[in-house]
């Protein structure tokens, strides 16, 4: 022992380049295009088209911003996008969360109910919105909000149900069973005692929904137009185009990306059991 | 694993005067909970599912009038479309590289975090970013940088290299490829280093420590230790993230629009222009059908495999 431990504190004490350098080259990976939307979006026009690029703008500018808001009604795409989503969201996680409860604890369906939700998430979007696409033209849910929120909230509930069955499995069951023995009701002990205890849980599992939906495109593309449209959708505009357009679509690029990103990194702590529907506990 | 589920026998006791109405909910209570989701579910993904069954056996599109039953042509028409096969292709190509890429990448820089090192925390918080960004924006952010002639790509390395560079990085095979992918490896790896850097530092460190008592070298221990007990974590983010790269869509979208000419049609591409720009509906309807058997095809193959090493 004695003779190990001053060797592997030298060993500790050396500076990994190795390592220091695969993970710089990462950063770099991971903050270039960033910075270079960031930088695109406060340039001048005419400093888009120039050889060599302009790697830091002399006189930044607002205008692209004020053209991709009001010129390609972006603000109109980010009040549809903030509706659709919230409203999804709090539907998903409120479905998710009830589902999820009777999941855990009573066991409801077996192995099955729960794992047809869960194949749920893996059924490619492309099978369903077809379909739906029909559906919704014959029952004039095209290209409304209301449409909308119901697809993001179908299409979320997968999550919500899964990262919550992890949260509530996770939850000892003694304080239910004690509301129970003092005379609840079934529901008074869910909605008095385990909702307020997996709180945590549920705002996790919301903002996970959230992002979700804040980002997605393809029902969105396919299944609004010109009243329910989200802002991803907005950037079908800058497409094909040779240049004039670069500024507006960085921009509009900048406002979307910083509610998403903001709270993805407030839940960060969360984040394992995000992505793997609560398999893994981060 | 311990049981959570409550029954009220081991809380004993009935809850007490009840309307009857409550009574009943209260002995319904589970399956009053799931109903809601269920329902929804049911809604707006087993009927469309089905609908879409139906649409797939008779003509429905827009340029030739009448639902008629039509049997297999639908579907014929999409396996004899050298097309849709070249975009089932492409799309377990594409997806399988970016996958292979992403997983490499994204554990050699799990390997580098394991350890707590000063800033580790500031520099976790900014590789999560992309996994919070819209793939459209992604698609955007790359073509900013991969557009000619201005764009910042062609010029760095034409600095680099000493040569004129002019790349197509967006019109041109087999370029277009890369930078789909480089679009794809950008918005993913950080899915597997956060998945791999879970799995990792739940690898109990006196292993470790134990394994550089007996004089084992790092290499060894590589693959002694870490490799098989990350392994159903490794099967785990392998399997999330090759289900949905089979599904890319949006970076093609923004990047090349599938093109040039159909060069990149991955299948929900190609079932999209079937289906919204030609408008031959059911000729898409039978061809999702098709791709969501494919789809099941490589759940059951990986999921079976998960469900044996069990991670948790």
């Amino acid at each position: 022992m004695a003779a190990v431990a001053p060797a592997r504190r030298r060993k500790r004490r050396s500076i990994p380049f190795g390592r220091i350098l695969l993970l710089g080259f990462f950063l770099i990976f991971v903050l270039w295009p960033l910075y270079w939307m960031f930088n695109t979006s406060i340039k001048p026009s005419d400093d888009y088209l120039t050889v060599p690029p302009v790697w830091f703008p002399s006189a930044p500018t607002l205008v692209h911003y004020k053209a991709a808001l009001f010129t390609y009604r972006g603000l109109d795409g980010l009040i549809n996008s903030l509706i659709i989503s919230l409203s999804a969201t709090v539907l998903s996680a409120l479905l998710g969360t009830l589902m999820a409860y009777s999941l855990a604890r009573y066991n409801t369906g077996g192995q099955h109910l729960s794992f047809w939700v869960l194949s749920q998430r893996f059924l490619p979007p492309i099978g369903i919105v077809l379909p739906v696409f029909l559906i919704y033209r014959q029952v004039g849910l095209y290209d409304t909000h209301v449409g909308l929120i119901i697809a993001y909230t179908v299409f979320t509930l997968p999550v919500s149900v899964w990262m919550m069955f992890a949260y509530f499995r996770g939850m000892p069951k003694s304080m239910e069973e004690a509301a129970l023995v003092d005379g609840c009701t079934r529901w008074e002990a869910f909605w008095r005692v385990a909702v307020p205890l997996a709180a945590p849980g549920i705002v996790a599992a919301a903002v996970f929904a959230f992002i979700a939906c804040w980002t997605e495109f393809f029902f969105a593309l396919i299944l609004t137009s010109r009243t329910a449209f989200t802002l991803p959708t907005v950037f079908r505009a800058f497409i094909g185009f040779q240049g004039a357009q670069y500024g507006e679509a960085a921009a509009l690029a900048i406002v979307s990306l910083v509610p998403s990103i903001a709270l993805g990194v407030l839940a960060q702590r969360h984040l394992v059991r995000g992505l793997t529907l609560g398999a893994v506990r981060g | 694993m311990q049981t959570t589920t409550i029954t009220r026998m081991t809380a004993a006791g009935a809850p007490p005067k009840l309307s009857r109405f409550a009574r009943w909910a209260d002995r319904n209570f589970k399956w009053l909970l799931v109903a809601p989701a269920v329902l929804l579910i049911l809604a707006l993904s087993i009927y469309p599912l089905l609908f879409s069954l139906v649409v797939s056996f008779i003509n429905y599109d827009f340029q030739v009038p009448g639902h008629a039953f039509v049997g297999l042509k639908n579907f014929s028409r999409v396996i004899f479309d050298p097309v849709a096969r070249w975009s089932l292709f492409l799309t377990a190509w594409l997806s399988a590289v970016s996958v292979a890429i992403e997983f490499v990448l994204g554990l050699l820089v799990a390997l580098t975090m394991v350890r707590s090192f000063p800033g580790r925390g500031v520099i976790m918080s900014i590789l999560i970013v992309p996994l919070f960004i819209s793939p459209v924006i992604v698609g955007q952010a790359w073509t900013l940088l991969l557009q000619r002639p201005f764009g910042p790509t062609n010029y760095i390395l034409t600095q680099l290299l000493g040569q004129e560079v002019t790349i197509g990085w967006m019109t041109e095979s087999p370029w277009l490829y890369f930078s789909l992918i480089i679009a794809d490896v950008w918005q993913w790896t950080p899915f597997m280093f956060v998945i791999l850097l879970a799995g990792l530092t739940a690898i109990p460190p006196n292993l470790y420590e134990a394994a550089e008592l007996d004089g084992v070298s790092a290499w060894q221990a590589f693959w002694a230790i870490t490799v098989p007990h990350l392994g159903p974590m490794i099967m785990l983010a392998l399997t999330f993230r090759l289900l949905d790269a089979i599904r890319m869509f949006d970076t093609i979208f923004i990047m090349t629009g599938g093109g040039p000419g159909t060069q990149t049609y991955t299948a929900s591409y190609y079932l999209y222009t079937v289906g919204f720009t030609q408008f031959h509906l059911s000729q898409a309807t039978a061809g999702s059908w098709l791709f969501l058997i494919f789809t099941a095809f490589v759940v059951t193959l990986l999921v079976r495999r998960l469900l044996k090493t069990e991670p948790v």
